[in-house]
């Protein structure tokens, strides 16, 4: 034993205002939590209003009180939690909760450093994201209640609390929110670029690392690059809500009056906001699509499937999604000539998607694969990649567009493609490195009943609403009572609502899962998953600075899994070799 | 098992010779990508515009774009100077690069003031989506600015205190990048709103 | 009924808790690694994913044959038929790959599952085989691109000034329609919304001569069969979208900008009628941007009738100027 004097941090410097990288990680995953069982608990509530409009539920008037009179919610109140559902998802739990946690705990330990270049601005980071979180929470309890305008936040409805009371105080409040999120997302991406680049361990070349690290570094790269687009956009809305500009708005009539702004134009902040909102897709889903190709190459003791195509494509996928946005805007009157540019950019990224997909598929073929609740959900993920995916072509597609343009067909596309994509990534992240995060391990059995009941009523959600868009109808409706043509598709309408109630009660078996293991559960071994990446060489404990001692060197790539020698034995006696073990003397090293 | 010591953990000060810099481009990226959001607003608006107002710059622009050029150079001729362990040189070229700053905040204020007095005004009924766009942008260069300037003092305390040496420049080179950054950054936007907005 | 729920809760995560305790106390007795998943355990899972996948392709198939004819009747519109072929020519190529990848995907997960007398096959790479999945989506993609694009750049050319026909202007408000006609001059008077005032509820400029013979209509309005139609669309105060579905028609209304589209009914609305087999079927024109509480139920009816119908109709209806 060294007598070394261990430095006693106190609760305060250890728990909160930490600044080591995997108390981060732990703060960004239930902060991230949080605020997705609260969007999912809205989306339950509206689900309730779609399936049966108009009744009177416990539940609803039990968590919306005011909004909602004898239990059926306002019109209103309806928008203001699509908003507000919208905005948690995509920004609070499926960027900060996604992205926040795994570049957080991985980047260090994949690469071999001993925490993040700067932990200090890491730690500001997550304590801006948690501002943000409250702000946006309180957002939800002001007067006219919260942001009511979609989460595209479109002016002038966003602009103006004439048009509608959500887009007074809680547009504010929206506003700053997000801006203060912005900040925190890019302080953290910051950060991992900088880390990657600068802090490997010796021997960790570009092409020996991880997928997981490749996906984070373009997620941050990509972030860098919008997010200030989106700040920009923001605080020209600011300044047209509140002191007196006309950026977005020109020749309006409301309220009985004609407002003084003239000369501006709401394309211009579609423009703004999707030249972040498009590439914001893959912020969310890069991540999940690192992780997978992580974990299906480890539990199915194979190298992943053409590593480097998978970089590329991955690289490929970050640079479209620059130069695609137009196609969320083919329907605002924009010249017919981009649009055509827009489609053809769009559709282009079919092609390293399917690159991915087929990567996937032969890293499955001739495997060996062990079935953790981790490989479930990454076999998951491939389904919904694929499911959503395929849709991408009709909408992407301008002249399909205009029938299908914001109607339900694009409410499915989206959430299978990249809600559940990036969800089941984060679910099989969380299950695949709990004994990092926590020391302990998740009861696999629970697991597994969590995928099957996720996935199968995720599917039950979110593909009959494909139909009901190729029936013509719009999303954000309070009711579809109102319109004749909709009255034959009220069963569709029932049955998605009863998948989505048992979906969010599957999430249950997971929120106890979760804590139940976190508190209670069996201690993790060293490398629970027999896997190579070097965070499994790492003590279990945590310890600040992340390994004892030196930090490990590095050999090989991370997916020797299953060499074999001529004849036909294991290369180093089993079916997975460490980055740290050196190279053997007749070994050939792949080209890593 | 042993316990973590203070060698094998990096030294804070080589992580952050090792990062700081590199943390200091990408930020600018992220500023620059702001900046250029807004000008390409201005070209999206200027085209949907048929009676954009044109505005003729302040001749207090034109001076403000000369001091932060000299700023730059005496700030620039300070790192050279440190380099060299001449402490007292970098003292005064700090001191000038600072007041060269502040002039350039208050030319920039007189620009405003004249462009009021013009009647050009950034917001409310009066205002024109041109002249909202000139204030805004000029502005958030003078709010960028400010962090540079703020910077500024920590060097030039810094340099007094002469924590600076020929092997210990870090500082003086962060603080560097960063004003020359605004510097470039200006000179872009002074053209930008002088001859496309 | 809240303390009712708050019990029932506690009581199932304390039983929760003692079957896991339980489950693990069981299986660390009988001496296995309970964090670790057993071949066993990995082999039910593989026919879950056969299981899963029959399940997935059967609800598809469900979805099809339950929901197939509730689906949008055959397009209204000249052009609308060139959107619906590119449709089917689209989902000829989407349903065979997620077909065949989900067949493969699941059948790979199902077939290679843990055995510790097996080994895997370590393959890391295959210049060739990527070659193939990069070069045949990208010949598939070309001919949609190229497909594609001959329909949008048709559909978006506007009507010829000298062809014959009706000129409309489209104008949303929260939360209902306007429709405008140009009148017998073909013209539209300039309108703005500061002429917004009483009657005159989408702003027409009375000092305009061209408005006088405009046509104003609320709650429907009438389309002549087999005429190209060209549309303005102007919005009034927040976004809204003009969406006939059954003309595979769409474009935003924007305040303070005048957007475009046209075609060409060809179906009646009375032929609709016996189409559908529906006798209340009308055509209609929903708005599709959130635009605010009641953007839900923001609707006018579209009567498609013959030339002579239609004329007859508009004949009936008052003149900007005579009211």
């Amino acid at each position: 034993m060294s007598t070394h004097h261990h430095h006693q941090e106190d609760f305060l410097f250890k728990y909160i205002f930490s600044t080591d990288h995997k108390m981060i990680a732990k703060q960004f995953l239930i902060t991230g939590f949080i605020m997705g069982f609260i969007g999912m608990i809205m989306s339950t509530l509206f689900r309730l209003q779609l399936g049966w409009p108009g009744e009177s539920f416990w539940l609803v008037d039990a968590l919306m009180g005011s909004w909602a009179e004898n239990g059926v919610m306002a019109p209103d109140k309806y928008l203001a939690l699509v908003t507000m559902h919208g905005t948690i998802m995509v920004f609070f739990l499926l960027t900060a909760g996604l992205s926040g946690t795994f570049s957080n705990l991985l980047i260090p330990l994949q690469i071999g450093a001993r925490d993040m270049a700067s932990g200090f601005l890491n730690m500001l980071s997550y304590w801006f994201f948690f501002l943000s979180s409250v702000l946006m929470l309180i957002s939800l309890l002001v007067e006219g209640g919260a942001a009511s305008a979609g989460w595209t936040i479109y002016p002038p409805l966003s602009a103006l609390p004439q048009a509608i009371p959500g887009s007074g105080l809680g547009m504010t409040l929206w506003l700053v929110a997000m801006s203060v999120f912005i900040v925190s997302s890019l302080l953290g991406s910051l950060n991992y670029i900088v880390t990657i680049f600068n802090l490997r361990t010796k021997g960790m070349s570009m092409t020996r690392l991880p997928l997981t690290i490749w996906a984070f570094l373009l997620t941050a790269i990509i972030g860098v690059l919008s997010f200030p687009i989106l700040l920009a956009a923001a605080l020209l809305l600011v300044f047209d809500r509140s002191f007196g500009t006309s950026f977005y708005l020109s020749d309006i009539y409301i309220g009985g009056q004609v407002l003084e702004h003239t000369g501006g134009s709401p394309i211009l902040f579609e423009h703004l906001f999707w030249f972040l909102g498009h590439p914001e897709v893959y912020i969310v889903l890069l991540p999940a699509l690192g992780i997978t190709s992580e974990i299906i190459s480890t539990m199915s003791r194979k190298p992943i499937f053409g590593y480097r195509a998978m970089i590329g494509s991955m690289m490929a996928i970050a640079f479209l999604s620059f130069i695609v946005w137009g196609h969320h805007m083919f329907v605002t009157g924009m010249n017919p000539f981009l649009g055509a540019v827009f489609t053809f950019t769009t559709l282009l990224i079919a092609i390293p998607s399917a690159v991915k997909v087929f990567n996937y598929i032969t890293t499955l073929w001739k495997g060996n694969i062990i079935y953790s609740p981790a490989s479930l959900f990454s076999i998951g993920l491939v389904s919904t990649f694929i499911s959503g995916g395929v849709t991408g072509l009709v909408l992407g597609d301008s002249a399909l567009d205009i029938n299908v343009h914001d109607t339900y067909f694009v409410i499915g596309h989206f959430h299978i493609v990249m809600g559940l994509s990036a969800i089941f990534g984060m679910f099989a992240g969380v299950y695949h490195w709990f004994p990092k995060l926590f020391g302990r391990m998740m009861n696999n059995k629970l697991g597994s009943l969590h995928f099957w009941v996720t996935i199968v009523s995720a599917y039950g959600v979110f593909f009959p609403m494909h139909f009901l868009g190729l029936a013509g109808v719009p999303r954000r409706y309070y009711t579809n009572s109102e319109f004749p043509l909709f009255d034959n598709l009220v069963d569709i309408n029932e049955l998605i609502s009863m998948f989505a109630i048992v979906a969010a009660l599957g999430q249950l078996l997971f929120l106890f899962n979760f804590v139940y293991s976190a508190l209670r559960g069996p201690r993790a071994p060293q490398n629970p998953w027999r896997a190579n990446s070097l965070e499994w060489t790492a003590p279990v404990e945590h310890i600040h600075g992340n390994w004892y001692g030196d930090i490990p060197e590095v050999h090989r790539w991370a997916y020797d899994y299953s060499k074999v020698d001529e004849n036909g034995e294991y290369v180093g006696g089993d079916d997975f070799i460490p980055q740290t073990t050196p190279l053997g003397d007749n070994e050939k090293d792949g080209g890593h | 098992m042993s316990s973590i010591t203070i060698e094998n953990i990096n030294s804070k000060a080589d992580l952050k010779r090792k990062t700081a810099k590199p943390l200091l481009w990408i930020g600018i990226v992220s500023i620059i990508m702001f900046f250029s959001g807004w000008t390409s607003a201005v070209i999206v608006s200027k085209g949907g515009a048929p009676d954009w107002l044109n505005i003729n710059l302040p001749s207090a622009f034109t001076y403000s774009t000369f001091i932060i050029v000299l700023s730059s150079l005496f700030f620039h001729f300070g790192l050279i100077a440190i380099k060299k362990d001449q402490k007292s040189l970098l003292k005064v070229l700090v001191l000038l690069t600072l007041f060269a700053g502040i002039g350039f905040v208050i030319s920039q204020f007189l620009g405003w003031k004249s462009l009021y007095n013009e009647g050009i005004v950034a917001t409310g009924s009066e205002s024109t989506n041109a002249s909202s766009y000139l204030y805004l942008i000029t502005a958030f260069h003078v709010l960028h600015l400010l962090a540079g300037i703020i910077s500024l003092i920590v060097v030039s305390v810094k340099s007094f205190l002469g924590k600076y040496s020929s092997t210990n420049y870090l500082g003086v080179e962060l603080s560097l990048i960063y004003w020359h950054f605004l510097g470039a950054l200006w000179i872009y936007l002074f053209f930008f709103l002088k001859y496309i907005a | 009924m809240a303390i009712i729920i708050t019990v029932v809760v506690l009581l199932v995560i304390v039983t929760g808790v003692q079957i896991l305790k339980i489950a693990e106390l069981k299986a660390i007795s009988q001496g296995e690694k309970i964090y670790e998943v057993s071949e066993k355990e990995s082999k039910s899972q593989a026919y879950l994913m056969l299981v899963f996948l029959v399940f997935y392709f059967g609800f598809f198939a469900w979805q099809v044959v339950a929901y197939g004819d509730r689906m949008l009747p055959v397009s209204a519109s000249a052009h609308g038929v060139g959107i619906d072929s590119l449709m089917t020519v689209t989902m000829a190529f989407i349903i065979p790959v997620f077909i065949i990848t989900h067949i493969l995907l699941f059948w790979f997960a199902y077939k290679y599952t843990y055995s510790s007398k097996r080994k895997a096959t370590f393959f890391s790479h295959s210049n060739k085989l990527e070659m193939i999945w990069t070069i045949i989506p990208s010949l598939a993609l070309t001919v949609l691109i190229l497909y594609g694009l001959s329909n949008w750049n048709s559909i978006m050319t506007p009507v010829a000034e000298d062809e014959e026909h009706v000129l409309i202007e489209l104008v949303g408000q929260q939360f209902s329609w306007g429709a405008r006609y140009a009148g017998e001059d073909g013209k539209l008077g300039r309108a703005n919304v500061n002429y917004i005032e009483g009657t005159n509820f989408i702003g027409v400029d009375a000092s305009d001569a061209n408005a006088n013979d405009d046509v104003i209509v609320k709650g429907e309005f009438h389309l002549p069969v087999n005429v190209p139609v060209q549309f303005v669309f102007r919005s009034s105060d927040v976004m809204h979208s003009a969406y006939m579905p059954h003309f595979r028609a769409q474009m935003n209304c924007v305040p303070g900008l005048k957007t475009q589209f046209n075609f060409v009914p060809t179906i009646t609305t009375k032929e609709m009628k016996e189409i559908t087999g529906n006798e209340d079927f009308e055509y209609i024109l929903l708005c599709n941007k959130i635009c605010g509480a009641a953007h839900y139920n923001m609707q006018m009816n579209i009567i498609v009738e013959s030339k002579e119908d239609y004329e007859k109709w508009l004949a009936d209806q008052k003149t900007f100027a005579a009211n």
